[in-house]
This record gives C-alpha cells, structure tokens and sequence, in this order.
C-alpha cells in the first residue's frame, strides 16, 4: 500500500476479500507459531521448503525431509510449512497421518522395521517381532524409554528372498532367527553408549 | 557431453565394454537389498582389503541380483580369457580364500555354484562367448549356468542386465547395447509406428491388471491435450514381490529408455518414476542413472538432436499400499492423500493435473526396449496365446530356491515350484501357492499343472498380479494366512468407501474368532457372502480384491475352516489359541536344551530329569518345538 497517497476512504477495506482473515507481517506469523525445540530447527525446515517451493505437488517431499531429518514431524515444522506453502494445517496433518512413513510422535535413535511382508510372514517373522517385543519391553509403534529404539513393522522391504527380515535404521538383516535378534539389538545398544 | 549421433554412441558403448570386460581378473559382488542383508557389503570389504593387501591387479566391482537370492552373498570371477564362474553363499573368510587362490594363478574350486560360458546381449540379439569355457584347471562336474534347474527355463528379457553390469554406470548399459533403440525410435520411426510395434508385440501390462500396453498407449495419444505425463509404478507394494526393487537396483536405465520410448510414442515431455520409500537403494540408483542419462542428453532437451524432449523425475512414496492403484498414485504425486477416485475418466484421458498421463510399471518399461530393437514378432514368439512374452516372478516362502524368475507365460506352476523352485523345502508337503499378494488367492496342489498366464489363474480366484509368488507348506494354516491378509487389507484400505473400511473390519474380525477357536455354525456363509459385497460394491482395486484370499481359501480349504468351528483344532499347529506343546516323556532324556531357550522359562526340569511344560506360563512360541532333538516335544 502507498501510505503518500491513501486517503483513508475504506473502500479497499470493504472489497477485500480476505479481510476477516488475521493477515501477519512474516516476523509476527513466525512469532505465532509453537516454537522449535533448538534454534536451528527452523533454519533446517526452511530450506526443505525451498528445496521444493517450486515443484507442483511438493507436500509430499517436504514431510518426507523434514520426517527423516527429525524422524518424525514436529509440531512446529507443521506450522511454519503451513504457513510457508498457503495450506491450511489441518490439510497438511491430514496427509501426515495418511501415510504410514509419517509420525507424529517423536521416534528413537534407532528405527527397527520388523518386515511381515507374506515372505516373512510364513517364514516366522511374527516370531522375530514377539521376541523383539520382549527384548525391548515396548509392543510395536512404541519407544523405548531410553530413546534409543522405536519398534515399527512394514508391509514388506522386498528381502522376501531372505526371509525373515528386519531393518534397523539403514541396516538389512536377513535369515534372521528368533536368537540372533538379541544380539543384534545388543549391537546397537553397545555403539550408543560408547 | 550431449550425444547426437549414433557414433557417439558407438563410442561410449566401446568404453562401456571395456569396463565390462577389463581383459584380466575381473570379481563381482551381487550388491542389491538381498545380497546386502546377507552380507554382501562385509564380503566385498574382505574383497577389497585381500586385493590392496596383496596388490594384486584385479578388477573388483559391484553388480545386481542376478536373481538367485537363495545363493547369496554371490560373487563371480570372469577367470581373463577363459571362463566366468559364480560362487554362491560367500563368507569374507572365503572371499579372502578366493583372493589368494586367484593370485596364486589357482581356480579356486570352493562354493561353485555354475559356470557361465556365454553372455546374451538381449537388445542387439548376439552373444558373447568367453574364450575357453572349459579351461584344464576347471573340475568336469561344475554344471553350466543353463543347466541349473533354477535358471533353466528362464528367459531373461526385464532382467537382461541384472548381475552382469555395474548398475550405477551408464556406460555398461550401453556397452550391452542399451539407449540404441532409444536412438532407433527418435530417428526413425513415427510415434505411431511405436504404439503399433508395442500393440503388435501383445505386451500386457506387468502390473497386475494385465491390459494391454498398446491400446493404452494409443488411447492416451489419441487423448486431447499437448500437456501429457508419464510415470513409472515403482509403489511395489504387494509383499513377497520384489522384482521392481530388483530392476531397479541392477538395471535402471532400462526402465529410463522404456519410460523414453513410451513418453515419444504418447506425445509426452515430463515423466515421473513414483518408487516406495521402502527401497532407499533402488531410489538411490535410480537418482544416479538419471543423473547420468542428464549428462549424456539422453534425458533432457532435444535427446539426440531431434525435436523431442524429456525430463524424469522421482518422486518418493510414504507407506500406504493403495499408491500401487494408479488414480492414487496420481493423487499422491499431486501432493495430496492417496485415495483413489472412479474411472472414468481413465488416467489415459485425465490424469496428472487433469492431463492425459500413461501409468506403467516397473516390469512393462523394461520390456519396451527389447520390443524396439528385437521387433514385436520376436517378442510374441515367448509365452502362451492370450499371454506373450515373459514376466518376473518372485518365488519366495517355502522352496529351496527363492529368488527372482523370468519365465515366458505359460508354463504351469508345478514346473515353476519343482523345477525352478526345487520343491518344497525340508521335504515338507506342499500346501498351496499364493499368488498376487493380497488381491490373489491362494491355490491349491490339484491345479498346479495350470499355465501361468492372465486369465488361467483369474480362472481359480487369483490373479497375475505383480508376480509375487508365496508356496506354503503344511505347516500353514490357511485360515491364518486369510487372516493375514485381510488384516493387511484392513490397514491399506484408505477409508474413503465404506463396503472397503468396514467390510474388511468386519472380516478380520469374524477370522479373529474362528482362530481363537470361538467360530460358530453359519461364520464360513457369513464370510462368503461379506466377500461378495465387499468385491461388488468397492471403488477401487484393492476393495474389489481384497475378500479374494477370503474366498479362495474357503473354497480350496473349506476342511481347515470346519476343523476350527466344529473341532476347535488348527490342523497345521499354527492358530495359538487352538494348540499346545507338551512333552513326551518317553522320548525326554533331560537334555535341559528347551529349558535353557524358552523366552519366558514355562520349562520346569533338570539334567537327565524329564521336563514338563507350565500350560499358564507358556506363549506357544515353538521354540521348544523346533530345538528339540529327540521328538521329545508335541504340538497337538
């Protein structure tokens, strides 16, 4: 608006279109938002958004950034993207919570992706998964409290081969037997407290 | 450099074929998902730290899955001048055998798995044959690759490359003749001479549905509109499939030529390969030969100097199984949830962004450019008379021979379990095979002398699909493996028609009961007739399939659904609620080996005292079952 010339005469006003709507400079909108959890959150989410900003149909690529570099999506991430692509927030959940790649919770260090895919399944991975469930004192979707492993199961990871098969991070382990399984899981355990 | 002419790319073929063939020892590792996650990557370390310590000069190099996932870790040695040979089930310790064997001048005579004599190069119909196939050193009874009963009958077409280049190279590809019908097509032939040659080859759609490729095409191209897309299916969502991932990791550029081919007949300049996240490697590969294609203007503006261009893209999929149906897929890519609407209008007409768009899988774009090259005629001599050409199959579960396998449509299933797959497992009775994921069904022993094409199996209540191929044994209940699935379906179903979300609840459900041994008169009709109206009334694929391992097991099975309403038994040992483990005492010699495994010590007993199993404290998990040596522990 050009302040030199305004005459206060209200006619924009009424016109309008998106006048019941709370219009915020960009400093007072990011002010709005939840705040991130560390300073540099916000530096991190802002340049998966532009990454993508161009792109037709980039919802997709950007929750899948911002969910594998925090591994999950943080309520604030949601916000400010809300606020960044011009899309309502309950849009955005709706598609975070379609997918099953999405969390909405925080997850562990780790990530085990238990495979019962039908492969695994009549090789026995329901057995590898009740043993991790054990082991790790959480049923799967859940955390351990120490943060350290989230349990998950997938629909296949295409080691149908190698049967049964789990995923511990980026890590493919197949042949697996309820045994090995501690060991494993031990491995992990040992790296984290070094 | 943008390459323009044919020389030029006769030039990097030659480059290629020099990478391919160094002329001296040459090691390869099948590195794909399979063979990583059974410990590939430590024997190519081993590899490598045995070849730097004795700086041995050799060639050591990364290949994909020729398909024998069985066998891996697999590495093969093109012996110079003389043979290729493939070890199977390596060890780093065994590697490093094999380094020192090699650098000795030895053939190193452990894990052999066949010998390789020749190499076909599919595209350009020739065949390379190593120098001396049986060189002095080479032991008579090491059996040659096409005499293995695994690869036997096996024609490979979508998997001409896979375990033989260096995936992440361009130049290999070409080497064996890839981008030349890409080249052959801008150059020389009219768009609609291309659609002519892919209706004429009779190539079906791999993905499932099996509608013919052609016929699409044309209807797209026919489609109003200069604005067209085209993607790739890469969501391979059925679980127990594979070759997607398979193609993928070992050979994508074939899949960037089909794409290429495809997008010139239809009239398309933008293509988009929507992969699942689930497969890192495959979409880390697939960047990589896009990238490369970039560079050679094999993708991009005026490919080949010509008018036409195109330019790919992928986009990552989140996890939800109803992406494979090819009206969410769309939505996904468009950014929003992945629910499917109704047809018409087909993707053909309106697709991506309202525009005409050309959804194939993974397995149809790899066959495009053989069919190019070789001509259509060629590929209709493979396969059966509705059903041409070859298809990949995955052949997982219980047979000895697990793996990727391309067979020409039409041979029968009990050659593709006993021949190819070698029979069942541990000796075990073979059961039933499950083919489709779970929009198939499950068939039984009586009709496995059926032809493996698209109507036959439609025929017993399953279907094509993408080829996942699951055999059971006896050991599988059928009602569990129903349950399976429809709890699978129940998770995938997006939600959005009713009959879908709520019918397959209700399933799962019904099977719930019936496992835990509270089934009632009158479930097995209940079921049945739910299954009909979830497949009549759903919106999209995976609705109107999804009761089909429902029904295909009461109908082949009805026996095993009986035993657990009226006989509160599982037959197979599988449903918990119906079994116990007991020990025999007579056969018990106090070995305290299931005391000492037992997850949750439901074992009581001590050395040479006969164990007992707490009925309150145990899970049913089996491990007792199966460490026992002495048939001391019962399931009943």
């Amino acid at each position: 608006m050009d302040k030199d010339k305004c005459t206060g005469c209200g006619v924009c006003a009424e016109a309008c279109p998106i006048r019941y709507e709370v219009q915020l400079p960009p400093e007072e909108e990011a002010k709005a938002r939840s705040a991130y959890a560390q300073a540099t959150d916000e530096a991190v989410v802002a340049e998966i958004i532009d990454l993508y900003r161009d792109e037709p149909g980039n919802l997709l690529p950007i929750l899948l950034d911002i969910n594998s570099h925090f591994r999950w999506l943080p309520r604030p991430a949601l916000e400010h993207l809300s606020q960044e692509l011009q899309t309502p927030l309950s849009e955005i959940l709706r598609v975070a919570s379609f997918y099953n790649a999405f969390s909405l919770v925080p997850r562990g260090q780790h990530i085990i992706n238990v495979c019962l895919g039908t492969g695994c399944f009549v090789k026995g991975s329901p057995r590898i998964l009740a043993e991790l469930e054990r082991k790790l004192g959480v049923k799967h979707g859940e955390t351990t409290e120490d943060m350290l492993f989230t349990l998950e199961v997938v629909r296949c990871i295409g080691c149908c081969a190698l049967a049964p098969a789990m995923r511990v991070g980026d890590d493919t382990f197949g042949r697996l037997t309820p045994g090995q399984v501690g060991k494993i899981i031990d491995s992990y355990t040992k790296t984290a407290n070094l | 450099m943008k390459l323009t002419s044919l020389e030029q790319l006769q030039k990097i073929k030659e480059k290629g074929l020099q990478q391919t063939y160094p002329g001296k020892i040459k090691i390869m590792v099948g590195m794909a998902t399979c063979g990583i996650s059974a410990g590939a990557d430590k024997v190519y370390k081993a590899l490598e730290d045995k070849i730097a310590a004795l700086k041995m000069d050799a060639v050591l190099e990364m290949t994909g899955c020729i398909g024998f996932c069985q066998q891996e870790p697999l590495v093969d040695v093109v012996y110079p001048k003389k043979v290729r040979v493939s070890y199977a089930t390596m060890t780093p310790a065994k590697a490093e055998a094999l380094v020192e064997a090699l650098n000795a001048g030895e053939f190193f005579g452990e894990n052999v798995l066949c010998r390789i004599d020749q190499e076909e190069f599919l595209v350009e119909g020739t065949k390379k044959t190593y120098a001396n196939p049986h060189p002095p050193e080479l032991p008579g009874d090491v059996p040659k690759y096409e005499e293995l009963p695994f690869f036997k009958k096996q024609v490979k077409i979508a998997l001409r490359n896979c375990g033989y280049i260096h995936p992440e190279r361009i130049e290999e590809y070409i080497g064996r003749g890839g981008y030349t019908a890409l080249h052959q097509v801008l150059t020389g032939m009219q768009p609609e001479e291309v659609i002519a040659q892919v209706k004429d080859s009779g190539l079906r759609g791999r993905g499932g549905a099996g509608f013919p490729t052609g016929v699409k095409w044309e209807f797209c191209r026919k489609a109003a509109g200069d604005l067209k897309y085209i993607i790739c299916n890469a969501d391979e969502g059925d679980p127990g499939a594979f070759m997607d991932r398979g193609i993928l990791e070992g050979d994508p550029h074939a899949v960037i030529e089909g794409m290429a081919i495809g997008a010139y007949a239809i009239g398309a300049s933008q293509g988009y390969v929507y992969c699942r996240a689930e497969y890192p490697l495959a979409i880390h590969r697939l960047q990589i030969a896009i990238k490369q294609a970039e560079d050679l203007g094999l993708l991009g503006d005026n490919i080949f100097g010509t008018p036409f261009s195109f330019k790919l893209k992928i986009r990552k999929g989140a996890g939800a199984f109803v992406c494979g149906e090819e009206t969410s897929l769309i939505a996904s890519i468009e950014g929003k949830v992945g629910e499917p609407r109704p047809r018409p209008p087909f993707p053909a007409q309106s697709g991506l962004w309202g525009r005409p768009t050309i959804i194939n899988n993974v397995k149809t774009w790899s066959h495009i450019a053989p069919i190019m090259a070789r001509g259509a005629e060629w590929y209709a001599g493979f396969g059966s008379e509705t059903s041409k050409g070859t298809t990949v199959f995955a052949l997982v579960g219980k047979v000895n021979n697990t793996g990727l396998v391309e067979i020409p449509l039409g041979i029968t299933l009990r050659e593709m379990i006993y021949e190819i797959g070698g029979g069942i497992a541990g000796g075990r009775a073979f059961k039933a095979v499950q083919t489709g994921g779970p929009s198939g069904g499950c068939i039984p022993e009586e009709f496995l002398d059926t032809p493996m094409d698209y109507e036959s199996l439609g025929a017993l209540g399953s279907i094509m699909g993408s080829g996942g191929m699951i055999v059971m044994d006896e050991r599988d209940c059928m009602v569990d493996v129903a349950k399976y699935f429809i709890d699978f379906t129940k998770d995938e179903s997006c939600g959005k028609c009713t009959p879908c979300r709520e019918g397959t609840l209700r399933l799962m459900e019904m099977l719930e009961e019936v496992t835990a041994g509270r089934g009632q008169e009158g479930d097995i009709e209940k079921l049945e007739k739910l299954s009909r109206v979830i497949k009549k009334m759903s919106l999209c694929g995976l609705g109107q399939t999804a009761p089909n391992p429902v029904l295909s097991t009461i109908k082949y099975f009805r026996d095993e659904y009986e035993a657990h309403i009226w006989a509160k038994k599982c037959p197979a040992h599988v449903c918990k609620e119906l079994i116990t483990y007991r020990v025999v005492p007579d056969n018990c010699i106090g070995c305290q080996l299931c005391r000492l495994k037992c997850p949750v010590e439901a074992i009581t007993g001590a050395k040479k005292v006969v164990h007992e199993i707490l009925q309150e404290k145990c899970i049913k998990c089996g491990t007792c079952y199966e460490k026992c040596k002495f048939d001391a522990i019962v399931v009943e």
